[in-house]
């Protein structure tokens, strides 16, 4: 209760000193990646609303083309003021001179304590040493399991795999042909969705997107190969998106999920199963832990003629993460956030535990492709067209040649 | 320009006029920028430098890196595949529905009205439908040729790497029928009907009326499709996307989402570029192969 | 008996076609665990569906509207200019007009999705992106005009060139000869060509994803993107959207058919 008052009691701070900053007179022009909660709708209809002098546009622009779209709007200097950027991918726009340095900004802000956000989305925010955007929140992977399964399976729900031993085994055992039910879902499908989910499994390996020549990484490239052969994982793991995967999950087709926060709304509405969330399984009992870390952040361009007013909507948005988990399926991007009454307590619980070893992904102004020399190297293991170490150590060569 | 203009007979300076503002404008709406385009693959791009047109030039290094890439052997043949499957596919079906739809039964027409649906479809569109019938666990294809006995077992349409250009090939064929069949239907509507009946009184049997007088009396009409054909499923786009992405593993990459994905995804536009004047190269080749077809007819 | 034969070989082909149709008009219908459901189901269970949230919710009304107006503002461009091209080239024949149409043919070779990035910065040169729609038709019409003009030219040719000649002797000008002869003699290649270049452009999507910069000028295809999040991806919200986008023009050509396509076998030259 306290706790509820003290957060009530920071957020009327906030809009107050937000208000404070009256006049700004000035038109705004913002892009969105259209996800089904609307958040950058949201948030710009309540910052109009404190700041009814601003003129404020909200652009959607698919995710899929989002990078592509920025980068035209930066060659022709013809862009927005606000776009959001994959958190991923925030290196290769701030090293080309594509956005704004927010560090000054940050340095007077009264609202964003750069301190105060979790090392990880810091990372993927920052460009040699200097902050270009702000994390809207976090997400990263965890386990889903089917409580009803597990037991019809004689396995115990109390006690989620813990090893990459024991999640095979489990999806072994859970995998029933007959009722179309696999033991596991997750999403190897061949861009940075894929990606964003085999990373984990080599980094808890001690391999990681820079040293895919260490053997972990063929160990986990053999092993997803190895679920994937034995009919534990369907075939089209390789096609699904992380959607996809989630949507067989709650439809009952498969009794395990690899997947993230924001399916949470749609596993409580569709699943018709009792259900929970354990952190992903280490590769041997005691291991490294490791998980992803995603999530878009927002920039400003350098090219935006009112950079003032478009900090200030940053900051808005920030100002806002208490409400992340309950309204928009976003774990915290820091450490002096408040989520009161969290929904499904249990998985929030989960999900804040697996944050702690959620790594970021790069930073490398290449990203997209180092992205794209791993998924090709994961789906060429798991179709059969290379050997885990072969492939490992081609994808391990490409993004050598990247670096430099 | 005088020369230019004295290889026309003075008569036919109202229809030059009519070809030569069109040809401006396509000249400069897609000349200019296909022309951007190949420059862009004999330079070194940086990404999202200020628009420029003159960037450090790099001579055919573009081109000995893609062709150095391990996926160029497949994209070529997959592109090849995709171009040639695609599109004998789509004529020979196109043919044989205009054909059967130009005889006289009750509802002819208006059944032949509904295939335009496949048209009205956006690419994207189809290939998010497409999607869900190809799926290998919930998918509507798997069923009904797992119950009808034609498979034993499932195949996993888009993420076996030995099916998955297939399926994207046979999207791509449900998508382009309508527009061979329905053209060709125009063509085989504007063959007189008079020659069929000479024909007949002649003795001559279906086959030899469709090779005698159906086939050469479309040639112009085929000559178009095909090549027009041929550029369309060279810019078929939006389906691969949606459905494989060129995956897994390449297995249905093609060229011009290739060039897309490097361009785009990868930012390696200088690569990207030098793919697409590639395929430009091949559709030089279609074009010439057209030209030299249409030497023979005109307005007969 | 022949006839019915035939007629029970086509409804079959044509159910056959339609099949891909047909399953997106019951997506629509089904929920979403229904819709992963193994062995899928032929016809939706429950009979929910989002129609209406989905028309109001995505502001399809103004987005069907835009992309309305560019494609009848594109076909309209098209079949003004390429006509008039498209007899050129199918009248005259020498090593110039042969020339044209292989430029006409390798002009439009390359995918949208390539051509957009000079195109955009072109536009943006000119000042045409404050303009979004009349850009989207400009940049849209290089990918019709081709396409229109090699496929008119087809039908041109397959005209008896004495009866321009005719007109010509009896003292008609060129253009009479043109308007008044010819162009009624093509008028269904010319009518089914329009038609295809009109739902070509009703679908365009690169084009007016990148040069339309006001979600207020977006067109339908543009707003379908939106189902697809970064992580979320809302397949019954994509095939509701996506049939109440086909259903008005399918419904048009139905009503249609008897006067386009229809017309096509009356006209046959005799």
């Amino acid at each position: 209760m306290k706790k509820n008052i003290r957060a009530t009691a920071l957020a009327l701070g906030l809009t107050f000193s937000l208000t404070s900053f009256a006049s700004l007179a000035a038109s705004l022009s913002v892009w969105a990646v259209d996800e089904p909660d609307n958040y950058t709708e949201k948030m710009a209809r309540e910052f109009v609303k404190l700041h009814p002098d601003v003129q404020l546009t909200v652009r959607k622009v698919g995710f899929s083309a989002l990078n592509d779209e920025a980068m035209r709007a930066v060659m022709s200097g013809n862009g927005p003021d606000v776009i959001p950027v994959d958190n991923p991918n925030t290196a290769m726009f701030a090293a080309r001179n594509a956005l704004l340095d927010l560090t000054p900004y940050l340095a007077k802000s009264k609202v964003i304590d750069v301190k105060q956000i979790f090392p990880g989305p810091l990372k993927n925010a920052s460009w040699n040493g200097k902050v270009y955007a702000i994390p809207r929140g976090a997400n990263t992977l965890a386990l889903y399991y089917n409580e009803d399964q597990f037991k019809a399976a004689g396995l115990d729900p109390n006690k989620p795999p813990q090893t990459w031993d024991e999640l095979y085994s489990y999806a072994k055992k859970l995998t029933n042909p007959a009722k179309n039910v696999y033991g596991l879902a997750f999403s190897a499908v061949g861009d940075e969705e894929g990606v964003f989910q085999f990373l984990p499994f080599i980094q808890a390996t001690g391999a990681d997107w820079d040293k895919l020549n260490n053997p972990g990484a063929a160990r986990a490239a053999a092993f997803w190969q190895k679920l994937l052969d034995d009919k534990l994982a369907s075939p089209d793991t390789l096609s699904h998106r992380q959607s996809e995967a989630a949507a067989t999950f709650i439809n009952g087709n498969a009794a395990m999920d690899i997947n993230g926060p924001w399916e949470l709304p749609a596993v409580e509405k569709g699943a018709k199963f009792k259900w929970r969330v354990a952190l992903l399984p280490t590769e041997k009992a005691g291991g490294v832990r490791a998980s992803a870390l995603g999530e878009q952040s927002h920039a400003i361009l350098r090219t935006a003629k009112n950079p003032q007013t478009a900090f200030e909507f940053l900051e808005y948005m920030y100002s806002q993460r208490n409400r992340n988990w309950n309204e928009f399926g976003m774990l915290p991007p820091s450490k002096d956030t408040v989520t009161s009454n969290p929904k499904w307590p249990d998985a929030y619980k989960t999900f804040n535990e697996q944050m702690q070893y959620a790594r970021p992904r790069g930073p490398n102004p290449e990203w997209p492709k180092v992205s794209k020399a791993i998924s090709t190297a994961v789906q060429s293991v798991l179709t059969h067209q290379a050997k885990p170490e072969q492939a490992m150590n081609t994808a391990y060569q490409t993004v050598q040649s990247i670096k430099k | 320009m005088k020369k230019f203009l004295s290889h026309f007979e003075q008569r036919s300076g109202f229809e030059i006029a009519l070809a030569v503002f069109a040809l401006l404008y396509l000249l400069v709406f897609a000349g200019l920028p296909l022309l951007y385009n190949i420059m862009l693959s004999f330079q070194q791009v940086d990404l999202m430098e200020p628009a420029t047109l003159l960037r450090p030039f790099a001579g055919l290094a573009n081109y000995r890196d893609i062709f150095s890439r391990p996926e160029m052997h497949q994209v070529l043949i997959n592109t090849l595949l995709f171009v040639g499957l695609s599109l004998t596919f789509q004529v020979v079906i196109g043919f044989l529905l205009a054909l059967l739809f130009a005889q006289d039964f009750p509802l002819a027409s208006f059944m032949r009205g509904l295939f335009l649906a496949g048209w009205i479809m956006p690419g994207l569109v189809v290939g998010v439908i497409w999607k869900l019938l190809f799926a290998g666990d919930f998918g509507v294809l798997n069923h009904l040729l797992l119950t009808s006995g034609l498979m034993h077992e499932r195949i996993f349409w888009l993420s076996d790497p030995s099916y998955s250009l297939y399926a994207v090939i046979i999207a791509n064929v449900w998508l382009g029928v309508p527009f061979n069949m329905l053209l060709l239907s125009v063509g085989i509507a504007a063959i007189p009907a008079d020659l069929y009946e000479a024909a007949e009184l002649d003795g001559a049997n279906a086959f030899q009326r469709f090779f005698g007088i159906t086939l050469p009396m479309m040639k112009a009409t085929l000559g178009a499709v095909i090549s027009l054909g041929a550029i369309m499923t060279m810019q078929q786009f939006d389906l691969i996307a949606a459905l494989t992405q060129g995956g897994p593993a390449n297995s249905s990459q093609v060229a011009q989402y290739w060039s897309w994905q490097l361009s785009f995804q990868t930012f390696e536009v200088s690569a990207g570029s030098a793919v697409a004047t590639l395929m430009l190269v091949l559709v030089l080749v279609i074009a010439v192969f057209y030209v030299r077809s249409t030497r023979s007819e005109r307005m007969v | 008996m022949k006839r019915y034969v035939l007629f029970v070989i086509a409804l079959i082909v044509t159910a056959v076609y339609l099949f891909p149709l047909y399953w997106m008009y019951i997506t629509v219908f089904k929920s979403a665990a229904e819709m992963f459901q193994t062995p899928p189901t032929f016809w939706p269970a429950h009979g929910e569906s989002h129609i209406w949230q989905v028309f109001t919710e995505r502001g399809m009304g103004k987005f069907l509207w835009n992309s309305f107006i560019i494609a009848c503002g594109t076909t309209a461009v098209t079949v003004f200019v390429g006509t008039g091209a498209a007899y050129a080239l199918a009248s005259v024949q020498n090593r110039w007009t042969a020339f044209a149409i292989f430029a006409v043919l390798v002009l439009q070779a390359l995918p949208s999705s390539l051509m957009v990035t000079p195109i955009f910065t072109a536009f943006k040169g000119l000042g045409l992106l404050e303009t979004p729609r009349l850009a989207v038709v400009i940049a849209q019409i290089t990918k019709t005009l081709p396409f229109y003009i090699v496929l008119c030219r087809a039908s041109f040719v397959q005209i008896p060139r004495e009866l321009r000649d005719a007109a010509l002797v009896d003292g008609a000008s060129p253009s009479r000869a043109f308007f008044g002869v010819i162009l009624p003699l093509a008028v269904n290649g010319i009518l089914v060509t329009a038609i295809l270049v009109f739902l070509q452009s009703f679908g365009e999507y690169v084009y007016a994803r990148s040069l339309i910069l006001d979600d207020q000028y977006q067109t339908a295809t543009v707003g379908l993107s939106a189902f697809i999040g970064a992580t979320k991806i809302d397949w019954i919200g994509i095939m509701t959207y996506s049939a109440v986008f086909v259903t008005p023009i399918l419904i048009a050509f139905m009503l249609l058919q008897r006067r386009i396509v229809a017309g096509l076998t009356a006209g046959a030259l005799k």
